[in-house]
C-alpha cells in the first residue's frame, strides 16, 4: 500500500518536473531559467526521495518508471493536431521539408556490406566477450561480482560496437579496432587467469 | 569560434555528416531487427502480467494464503504417486499475494506434470497454464528449441541497446524537441515525433529492459565463453559460484523426503520470511535434497534467501540476501527488473505501458522508413503491406490464443496454442500478397478487437470468477478490444496513391 501511494506521488513529481521543463523550453531563453530549475529539481527529487522510503535501489528504479510515464503524459497533453498536409512537399518538388536529418546515402559494395554486418555481429560479439572476460580477470573483487559485471559489459560493448560499425564509413578502421580489442582482451585474460 | 556558436547546445554542434552516418546505421539495424524486436517487446509487455494470466487460466482453483507443511507433504506424495515414482525433480510453488495458489510439478524422464492443490493437500486441478507458458516462452525463446531461441532474443536485446545508442547520437535536437508532438500532419513527421518522444522520455526503461534482456538471453554463451577462457571449459564451475551444490548423488531408493521438519528450521533462520518456492532434487532417493526460496520483507530488490537441506533435514547451505555481494545482488535483481516485478501493480502497469511504447518504437521506425520512401517518390507498397501484416498479425494471433484458452480452458495444450498462433500469423502474412496495407491494418485491428472482447465475455460468463484479479484481467481484455475498435472508428478505406497519400 505504501508503494502504491508512493508511486502516485512519484507520478505527480514526474509530471510537475516535465511540465516545468516544457514551460522552460517554450519560453524565451531569458525567461525560462526558473522553470528549468524547478523542472530538474522536481525530477531529481522524485528520483531521490523514494530511496529513503522504498529502498536504496528499488525506490529510484520505481521512480524511473513513474517519471517516464508521467513525462510521456505531459508530452501527450501538449500535442498539436494539424490538418493533413501530406504530399504537399512532394507536389511542390521538395522531397523533404522536415527538419530531421536524412540518413547518409553512402556508396557500398557487397563485400563491404558483408564485412560491416560481420563486424556488427560475430566480430563485435567476440570483441565484447574479450572486454567482459578481461574485466572479470583483472578487476579486483568478489568472483561473482566480477563475473556479473563482466557479463553486463558484454551486451553494452557489443551494442556500442554494433552502432559504431554500422555508422562508420571507415570500415578498415573498425575492423582493426575490433580485432585488436578481441586479441588483446583475451590475451590479457589468459595472461593472468581467473583467481 | 563566435559567441553564437559557443552558446549553441553541445549536441547541436555535432557534425551533420556524423549524424547522417549514425542515422544510416540506426536505420539499417532497425530494419534488420524490427519484426523480432516488435514481437519480443509486445509479448514482453503482456508477460508483465503473467501471474495474473495464470490466475485467469485457473479461474476455478482454490485461492489460498498459506499452506500447512502437512498439506504440502501430502501433495508431494500424491504427485509422485500419480506419475508412478521415478521423479528426478519437483517444484512446489506456495501461495504469494501475486499468485495465491499452491502448485506442484514433478519431472520424470524430462517431462513435467503439474497440479494445483488445495489447503488439505489434495491435487484438485491440472497445474498447467498453457497460455501463460506459451506467452512467456514466445518472449523468452520464440519457441525455438535448444539455446538458439534464447540466443536470438538476447541478440535482439543487443540490437535494441545498439539502436538506443545510435538513436541518441542521431538526435542532436534531443532537448529542443523534447516536448514536440505534432499529430495529424505529414505521416512521417507524426511518426518521427512519436518515435523520438517515446524514445527519449522512456530511455531509462528502454536501457534497463534491453540490457537485462540481452544478459538473460546471452547467459548461455557468456557463461560458455567465461568457462572456456577462465575455467578450462568447465562451465559448471561458473554456475557453482552462484548455485548451491546438491548433496552427493546417491540413487538408492528411499521414502519420499519429509519436508515437514524443515519448516521450523526455516522459520528460525529466516523469521518473518515467506517461502514461495521449494525445489526438490531426487525426492525419492537417498541423495535427495530440498531448497527453500524465502522472500524477506525488506526493501532490497534482491530479497531472496536460499536454504538447502539434505533428506535428513540437515541444513547444509544457507545464502542470506542481506549477506549477498554485489554480483549476487545483481543476479537476484535482473529478472525482477526485466519484468517489472518489484513494486506491485503500479510498476507492472507502468512497465506494460512503457513496454507498449517500446513496441510502438519498433513498429514506428519501419513506418518512418516507409513514409520517407513514399515522400521521395520511391514507395514500396509490397513492403508496406508486409509490414502492416507483420504488425497487426500479432494482436490477432495472440488474441486468438486467449480466446481458444477461454473456450477450451483445461483442454488445450501449449503446443496447440503455438500452432494456432503460427497459423494465424502465416495466414495474415500471406494475405499481404493481395490486400492493401490500409485495409489490412483496419480489418486486423477490428478482428483483434472483436476477438479480445469475445474472450473477455466468454471467460466472464463461463466462470463468473470471484477473484478480483481475474475480473481485472477480463476487463482489461475487454478494454483493449474496445480501444482497438475505437482506433478504427473514423477509418475510411482509400487506396494508397502511387507517391503520397
Amino acid at each position: 500500500m505504501i508503494t502504491l501511494a508512493a508511486s502516485f506521488l512519484m507520478l505527480a513529481g514526474g509530471a510537475l518536473g516535465a511540465w516545468a521543463l516544457r514551460r522552460a523550453w517554450r519560453s524565451p531563453p531569458e525567461n525560462g531559467a526558473g522553470y528549468r530549475a524547478l523542472g530538474w529539481a522536481a525530477i531529481i527529487a522524485t528520483l531521490v526521495w523514494p530511496a529513503f522510503l522504498l529502498g536504496d535501489t528499488r525506490g529510484p528504479l520505481i521512480a524511473l518508471a513513474m517519471v517516464s510515464v508521467a513525462a510521456l503524459v505531459v508530452v501527450a497533453t501538449g500535442a498539436t493536431v494539424r490538418a493533413a498536409r501530406a504530399g504537399k512537399s512532394v507536389r511542390a518538388g521538395r522531397v523533404s521539408d522536415s527538419l530531421a536529418p536524412e540518413p547518409l546515402d553512402r556508396p557500398t559494395t557487397r563485400w563491404r556490406s558483408i564485412l560491416r554486418w560481420l563486424l556488427a555481429g560475430p566480430i563485435g560479439m567476440i570483441a565484447a566477450m574479450a572486454v567482459g572476460v578481461c574485466y572479470a580477470v583483472w578487476v579486483p573483487g568478489e568472483p561473482q561480482t566480477r563475473l556479473l559485471i563482466g557479463g553486463l559489459i558484454v551486451p553494452v560493448v557489443w551494442g556500442g560496437a554494433m552502432a559504431w560499425t554500422l555508422a562508420d564509413n571507415r570500415i578498415i578502421r573498425a575492423t582493426a579496432v575490433l580485432v585488436g580489442t578481441a586479441l588483446s582482451g583475451f590475451g590479457l585474460a589468459i595472461l593472468k587467469g581467473f583467481a | 569560434m563566435t559567441a553564437t556558436a559557443r552558446r549553441k547546445p553541445l549536441l547541436s554542434r555535432v557534425p551533420a555528416d556524423f549524424v547522417r552516418a549514425v542515422l544510416k546505421g540506426h536505420s539499417s539495424l532497425g530494419l534488420a531487427f524490427a519484426a523480432i524486436i516488435y514481437l519480443v517487446c509486445l509479448t514482453g509487455s503482456i508477460a508483465v502480467f503473467v501471474h495474473e494470466f495464470q490466475r485467469w487460466e485457473s479461474a476455478g482453483a482454490p485461492r489460498l494464503t498459506t499452506v500447512s507443511p502437512e498439506a504440502l507433504q501430502r501433495a508431494l506424495e500424491a504427485a509422485i504417486a500419480r506419475v508412478g515414482g521415478g521423479v528426478e525433480h519437483a517444484y512446489i510453488n506456495l501461495p504469494t499475494p501475486d499468485l495465491p495458489q499452491a502448485r506442484i510439478s514433478v519431472e520424470k524422464d524430462h517431462v513435467q506434470h503439474g497440479w494445483i492443490f488445495d489447503a488439505a493437500g489434495n491435487l484438485v486441478a491440472p497445474g498447467d497454464a498453457p497460455f501463460s507458458e506459451f506467452l512467456t516462452r514466445l518472449h523468452i525463446n520464440l519457441h525455438i528449441p535448444g539455446s538458439w531461441g534464447t540466443f536470438i532474443v538476447g541478440l535482439t536485446g543487443v540490437a535494441l541497446l545498439s539502436s538506443l545508442i545510435s538513436g541518441l547520437l542521431a538526435h542532436p535536437r534531443i532537448f529542443r524537441d523534447a516536448f514536440h508532438l505534432r499529430l495529424g500532419g505529414s505521416r512521417r513527421l507524426q511518426e518521427a515525433d512519436l518515435h523520438n518522444r517515446i524514445g527519449i522520455w522512456a530511455l531509462p526503461f528502454h536501457v534497463i529492459v534491453s540490457l537485462t534482456g540481452a544478459l538473460l538471453g546471452l547467459t548461455t554463451i557468456i557463461v560458455g565463453v567465461l568457462g572456456m577462457a577462465l575455467f578450462q571449459g568447465d562451465t559448471a564451475k561458473v554456475y557453482a559460484l552462484f548455485i548451491p551444490q546438491a548433496p552427493k548423488e546417491d540413487p538408492r531408493p528411499a521414502p519420499i523426503i519429509d519436508l515437514r521438519p524443515m519448516f521450523p528450521v526455516v522459520d528460525r533462520v529466516a523469521p518473518g520470511g515467506l517461502t514461495d518456492l521449494i525445489l526438490l532434487e531426487h525426492p525419492a532417493e537417498m541423495g535427495g535434497a530440498a531448497m527453500f526460496n524465502v522472500q524477506r520483507e525488506d526493501t532490497h530488490l534482491s530479497n531472496y534467501d536460499a536454504y538447502a537441506f539434505d533428506r535428513t533435514g540437515k541444513l547444509y547451505h544457507r545464502a542470506r540476501s542481506s549477506e549477498n555481494n554485489l554480483g549476487e545482488r545483481i543476479l537476484g535483481s535482473i529478472g525482477k527488473l526485466h519484468f517489472g516485478w518489484f513494486g506491485g501493480g503500479a510498476v507492472k502497469i507502468a512497465y506494460a505501458l512503457l513496454g507498449l511504447g517500446l513496441t510502438y518504437l519498433a513498429a514506428g521506425g519501419v513506418t518512418i522508413w516507409l513514409a520517407r520512401r513514399r515522400d521521395k517518390r520511391n514507395p514500396a507498397p509490397g513492403l508496406e503491406r508486409l509490414w502492416a501484416a507483420t504488425v497487426w498479425s500479432q494482436p490477432v494471433a495472440l488474441a486468438t490464443t486467449t480466446l481458444t484458452t477461454a473456450v477450451a480452458l483445461g483442454g488445450i495444450s501449449k503446443q496447440a496454442l503455438i500452432m494456432i498462433w503460427a497459423v494465424v500469423t502465416l495466414i495474415v502474412l500471406f494475405s499481404a500478397l493481395r490486400v492493401e496495407a490500409t485495409a489490412l491494418s483496419l480489418w486486423l485491428k477490428r478482428a483483434a478487437g472483436v476477438v479480445l472482447i469475445a474472450t473477455a465475455l466468454i471467460h466472464m460468463l463461463r466462470f463468473a470468477p470471484a477473484d478480483p484479479v481475474i475480473w481485472s484481467v477480463d476487463i482489461s481484455l475487454f478494454a483493449c478490444g474496445g480501444v482497438l475498435l475505437w482506433l478504427t472508428r473514423r477509418a475510411v478505406l482509400r487506396p494508397m496513391p502511387a507517391v503520397s497519400q
